[in-house]
């Protein structure tokens, strides 16, 4: 990952992060100074490179993982903010990546329950006992990181 | 991967869509291996992991064997 390529991706990051929104890759062209043509090239090297992930065919982010720019089962609140995760991983993903406590929203997927997890100092100090199941194998992981 | 709420949860969900089980553990579990895998992810001097950083993060929680292997 060259350089260029990683200051397009600090800069999508600490967008999303900022006001929750991602970046067409003109709005990151004319942000960073690049032109149009270039930044949609890095963003589908870096969705080659699993630093974040484009709907098929587009340059229009879906994943910036562990966040999602799109609505999921995985709400989560975090550093005064509600964000939607991929998965149950990335839902605690997102506390430890802003450094901060927060809540975990999400249901049984056999019942539909609600299920809800709350992290304080890193720690879960509610949910810590439900399960988390990975049906497929690491190495298929990227295979279809949607169903992952 | 999705939280679950018992064994017997998972059995279920797993007969009902027809899926070989593949590996479970405790959401305290993943909460160890979330802090460890996405700590410096919106840190400006973030750099991608090799797959063998990966796999020693996994190694380091045990998550070992052949459903474990990244590569």
């Amino acid at each position: 990952m060259d350089e260029v390529d990683l200051r397009i991706r600090n800069h999508l990051y600490g967008s999303f992060v900022a006001d929750g929104r991602t970046r067409t890759a003109a709005e990151t062209a004319a942000a960073l100074g690049l032109g149009e043509e270039e930044v949609a090239d890095a963003y589908r090297r870096l969705h080659d490179g699993h630093a974040l992930v484009l709907h098929p065919g587009t340059t229009e982010i879906r994943m910036l993982n562990p966040f999602s720019a799109v609505e999921t089962p995985h709400r989560v609140e975090a550093d005064g903010r509600s964000w939607f995760a991929n998965c149950a991983w990335d839902a605690l993903g997102i506390p430890a990546a802003l450094h901060t406590d927060g809540s975990v929203s999400s249901a049984c997927p056999d019942c539909g329950e609600p299920l809800e997890l709350e992290l304080r100092d890193g720690e879960l100090v509610h949910g810590a006992d439900l399960l988390v199941h990975f049906v497929v194998p690491a190495r298929q992981w990227w295979d279809d990181i949607a169903f992952t | 991967m999705v939280f679950l709420r018992s064994e017997e949860h998972l059995g279920r969900w797993l007969d009902r869509n027809g899926w070989e089980p593949g590996a479970t553990m405790s959401a305290a579990t993943l909460n160890e291996l979330a802090r460890l895998w996405w700590w410096t992810r919106v840190e400006p001097d973030w750099r991608p992991r090799t797959p063998s950083e990966s796999q020693a993060i996994l190694g380091e929680l045990g998550l070992t064997g052949d459903f474990w292997r990244l590569t």
